[in-house]
């Protein structure tokens, strides 16, 4: 049994010899291939007329009615806790429920759920609440979802009864039978009741089609740990066993093949440390169990990440980075000083600002309160596009400042646009003109559990939490801001040659003008090494992005902070990119997130962060990700683990936000598309998530080995 | 003061304890056979030539007074001899396949780049000088390690130990900590190969011993040249008679640096037969292991 490392360290044992085969077994598919053999449950069984007669939300509480009566029962062979995701469509992020072979409904992501309240207050706390709430809103259009939520809870009800009975049957599983009795129906009593809580009602949700983030997970367990250790009721190995088995049938899903983005991207996010909300470090024994599965396993199906602050421990950090060496991608980083400044300065209150956490990705939010959606746009096109107008003849700006201004103007129109579409989509405008919530896509199961739905009477997507986000994500940030370092070097400072000819260059894609490419790529320094004047220029396109983000609040019932990303997305967005001003022909892969263009940094590492930090990251309130890729020989030893503190220590100094440190090799990944059947489990850090490199399809690949070259 | 700079490295876990930033100062007293910084030895600002970068523009000749670039027939000539190292070629290379090694930098400015990654030294970290034997500039780098520690920086200086020794006592009181090259503990050896003889290096040792240096001794293990079990007996006694020496690092030759004499225009001096085996090192640990010395 091995758990790929890069960089061939051993990975030390701690487990049982059956909780790492488990663990094994579901890395290599078996989970996964079976669930995909069941793929949805069928409505056919109801008559056309009828079915075309009910309305969304009845076929919809129809949909879940069957799913939890039809869906096989999974128990895995030695399984510490029960209750799995059966249904191959839910794999595909959808309902996994169809009519006359027709998908019905999408599900819901980008959220991290309330978890707190169901291990702390149970499953038959938030039925009450709906209860009173159905009572509030008798006889008012809030009726039916109130109804509908009730009947998913009965629903839920209906699959925890078919779990215990299966479990009943079978004497081997007496222990899982007790410890699913009261939960999650019932507050969590103890640690293993509470692992088997959170895992029961994640199921769920996942069998209904969604992909929720966890969240906090030494935070929802820490507490618990810590009593039945004082108790003596559990051992910390014994603690590590079954929080293991969490870990491992989180990977029921992975089921190999081919996939764009990879087969392990189901948002399933972690956080780990941090303070709360009156401020007191959270990390405890549950923190460190969980990095040390992640050693052990190197699953990477739960991306994880640390919130670090100036204070952090450094035994933490330590761990962190010792964890961080195997590669795989499993941990990266908040700088929560910078995260909760900018939620503040967003206007969350300071308790509120400390409990965030992710939404599946790297977005931050707060748990289980926030609906949230972004909405990624590629600046590099506008400025090609509209600014400089495909480079067709005729374009010129006396100054640049003047070409800047003109790109500002069209970067707020186009982020306008995109944000009013998606407004339209959600909200109408009533008879006084005011912008009303429409009913869309029901999703009863997933406002189960965010605040606020249920208080309301509206669903996740009708404004029922109490935050309700759509943040635009710029993307192409460094392509786009060397693009103008480069015009403005070349055309305005050295005066090289004018704008128009300079346009004809481009055209022509530096057809014929090889040594004036090579002077561009060669000589100037660009964003991601520490060289002010081109930091600066991001920066102020940064502010400039926001500032155009902030205007938009107060219209409508969302909020609009500004975030960074491209996810990986910089593919699919080469057939509309031209060739650019910084030397870069049509086609090539550019930057990814807030990390330079690839083959842009001399400088390393260190001037990568400080490039990044420059900017006032406390105003891109969902977040900005910066990806480093370090050689396995750069964390060798000893040196090795001080250099990987070393960046995260002057990543949170310097006011970073939210950093992936990935270990990777550029021969072994070459090696893997060679010979995937060697690499079944060497998993590399795409974006927010975690990919199986060897599932990934042949230009993702591609885009990650030329990441990792720089 | 001003001080000629090869290269300013950031980053570097290898030049002393935890991350450092490592500043090439240019010029050495010593012509080691092996030396693997080749654009170092000379004091002088140097044009250096990477032909697989060249496009065959031709704008280096163009620009040359002094006629050394010939670009025809899809090759590049250079006469070294002419040239003057004015670096108007390196300017206008597009591809940075000419760059003129050696640049000025006032004490001042160094500070400043080095104070850029501060944030990443934490504790153990900071600026390490090397080269090239940094004292060879020695009032500019005295004045660069003097403006460090005022500034709370950890200093390390990495050095052949060929240099005057006055320097010493001013140098000392501003250097964390010094690591030691010992190309050879046999004098006669250690003129064959690197151009001196080994006593003056030997004397300011013992001398910043003295005077209260932390050192670290750095052995360079060239197979066939210095890997001789007395060889590393003799060290094992050096580090054990210097009252200050926390350590000794063995360094194995690697052949790298060889492909970097091309760029001067000179034959590659890389010998794969010096790379020491893997016996060997093991060997050079346990002696100095056997004699007490802790191997770093
Ligand atoms: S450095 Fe000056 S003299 Fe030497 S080749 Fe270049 S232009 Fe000619
Ligand atoms: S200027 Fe540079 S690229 Fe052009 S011929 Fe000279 S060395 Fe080659």
């Amino acid at each position: 049994m091995l758990f790929y490392t890069p960089n061939r360290m051993t990975r030390p044992i701690r487990l049982s010899e059956k909780t790492r085969q488990f663990a094994y077994d579901s890395l290599n598919h078996k989970y996964g291939i079976e669930t995909r053999e069941h793929n949805a449950v069928s409505l056919d069984e109801i008559d056309i007329e009828i079915y075309q007669k009910m309305s969304p939300l009845m076929r919809y509480d129809t949909a879940i009615f069957q799913i939890v009566s039809k869906a096989p029962l999974r128990i895995c062979d030695g399984e510490r806790i029960s209750g799995a995701a059966t249904l191959g469509l839910a794999i595909d992020h959808r309902v996994p429920a169809t009519y006359g072979g027709v998908k019905i409904f999408s599900s819901v992501s980008h959220l991290t759920v309330d978890f707190e309240t169901v291990v702390k207050k149970g499953i038959n706390h938030i039925r009450k609440e709906a209860e009173i709430s159905l009572e509030k809103h008798r006889g008012t259009e809030k009726e039916d979802f109130l109804k509908s939520c009730l009947h998913c809870l009965n629903c839920f009800d209906i699959w925890h009864k078919r779990y215990l009975d299966a479990l009943a049957d079978r004497p081997e599983y007496r222990a899982n039978y007790e410890n699913l009795k009261r939960v999650p129906m019932e507050p969590a009593a103890s640690f293993y009741e509470a692992v088997q809580s959170i895992w029961f009602t994640f199921a769920f949700l996942r069998l209904c089609g969604n992909w929720p983030g966890i969240g906090r997970i030494d935070c929802l367990l820490g507490e618990y740990l810590k009593n039945d250790l004082q108790k003596g009721i559990v051992t910390l190995d014994e603690a590590r066993e079954i929080l293991a088995h969490f870990f491992i049938k989180g990977c029921e899903w992975v089921a190999g093949g081919d996939y764009v983005s990879g087969d392990a991207q189901h948002y399933q996010n972690i956080l780990l440390g941090g303070i709360d909300e009156n401020g007191c470090d959270v990390t405890n024994e549950v923190t460190y169990l969980v990095l040390d599965i992640l050693e052990e396993l190197g699953i990477s199906d739960f991306p994880t990440s640390v919130r670090l602050n100036q204070n952090t421990d450094e035994k933490l950090l330590r761990r962190v980075a010792e964890v961080m060496r195997y590669g795989g991608g499993m941990l990266a980083v908040y700088n929560e000083d910078k995260v909760i400044e900018a939620l503040q300065k967003d206007g969350y209150e300071l308790s509120e600002a400390r409990r965030f956490a992710n939404d599946g990705c790297w977005e931050v939010q707060v748990p289980g309160k926030t609906f949230f959606m972004y909405l990624p746009f590629d600046s590099l096109h506008i400025l090609q596009k509209n600014t400089l107008n495909g480079y067709e003849a005729g374009v010129d700006y006396p100054t640049f400042e003047s070409l800047y201004q003109r790109y500002i103007a069209d970067l707020k129109r186009a982020v306008e646009a995109l944000v009013q579409v998606r407004v339209e989509k959600c909200n109408t405008r009533n008879e006084k003109g005011e912008w009303v919530w429409e009913s869309l896509t029901p999703c009863t199961v997933i406002s189960l559990f965010e605040r606020g739905c249920i208080e309301k009477g509206c669903s996740y997507f009708e404004g029922g939490p109490i935050y309700n986000i759509i943040s635009p994500h710029i993307g192409g940030l460094a392509d786009t801001v060397n693009s103008l370092y480069a015009i403005k070097k070349l055309v305005f400072e050295e005066q090289r040659l004018t704008l128009p000819e300079f346009m004809r260059v481009l055209k022509n894609d530096w057809e014929g003008e090889e040594p004036l490419r090579q002077y561009v790529l060669t000589h100037y320094s660009y964003y991601g090494n520490d060289n002010e004047e081109v930091d600066r220029l991001a920066a102020r396109l940064l502010d400039d992005f926001a500032d155009i983000c902030a205007e938009l609040n107060g219209k409508c019932g969302y909020r609009f902070p500004a975030g960074v990303s491209t996810f990986g997305r910089q593919l699919e967005w080469i057939p509309q990119r031209a060739s650019s001003p910084h030397g870069r022909k049509k086609g090539e892969i550019l930057a990814g997130n807030s990390s330079p263009t690839p083959g842009t940094d001399r400088e390393g590492a260190t001037a990568i962060i400080r490039s990044y930090c420059n900017a006032d990251l406390s105003r891109l309130t969902t977040g900005a990700a910066l990806d480093l890729k370090l050689l396995p020989s750069a964390v060798e030893g000893e040196d090795g683990l001080s250099a990987l503190m070393a960046l995260m220590r002057g990543f949170v100094i310097l006011g970073g936000f939210f950093m992936q440190l990935d270990v990777a090799d550029v021969s072994v990944l070459r090696d893997a598309q060679e010979h995937p059947e060697d690499y079944q489990t060497l998993s590399v850090r795409v974006s927010g998530w975690n990919a199986r490199f060897v599932t990934l399809s042949r230009e993702w690949q591609n885009m990650i080995i030329e990441q990792t070259e720089r | 003061m001003e001080l000629t700079v090869t290269d300013i490295q950031r980053f570097c876990m290898h030049d002393g304890p935890g991350v450092r930033t490592t500043v090439f100062l240019k010029g050495c007293g010593m012509r080691c056979q092996w030396c693997h910084n080749p654009e170092t030895q000379k004091g002088k600002p140097e044009l250096l030539f990477y032909a697989q970068k060249c496009i065959l523009c031709g704008a280096c000749a163009a620009v040359c007074p002094n006629r050394v670039h010939t670009v025809e027939d899809g090759n590049h000539m250079l006469l070294r001899d002419k040239c003057k190292n004015c670096g108007a070629c390196a300017s206008v290379c597009p591809t940075k396949a000419l760059e003129i090694s050696g640049t000025k930098y006032s004490s001042e400015e160094l500070l400043s780049i080095v104070e850029r990654d501060r944030p990443f030294f934490g504790n153990a970290g900071g600026v390490t000088l090397s080269g090239g034997e940094p004292f060879l500039q020695k009032d500019g780098a005295i004045e660069l390690l003097r403006l460090c520690r005022l500034h709370g920086l950890n200093t390390a200086v990495e050095t052949c130990g060929y240099f005057d020794p006055d320097v010493l006592n001013a140098a000392v009181p501003y250097t964390n900590l010094f690591l030691w090259d010992i190309k050879d503990t046999d004098s006669a050896r250690h003129q064959k190969y690197t151009g001196v003889p080994n006593e003056p290096i030997l004397n300011n040792l013992e001398r910043a011993n003295r005077l209260g240096a932390r050192i670290r001794l750095r052995c360079i293990l060239v197979n066939g040249v210095n890997t001789d079990d007395i060889h590393y007996r003799r060290v094992a006694e050096l580090a054990n008679r210097l009252s200050n020496c926390e350590g000794v690092e063995l360094i194995p030759y690697h052949a790298y640096g060889g492909s970097k004499a091309t760029f001067l225009g000179r034959p590659d001096n890389g010998k794969n037969e010096w790379i020491p085996t893997a016996n060997q090192l093991g060997t050079a640990k346990q002696i100095l292991f056997d004699q007490g010395v802790k191997v770093l």
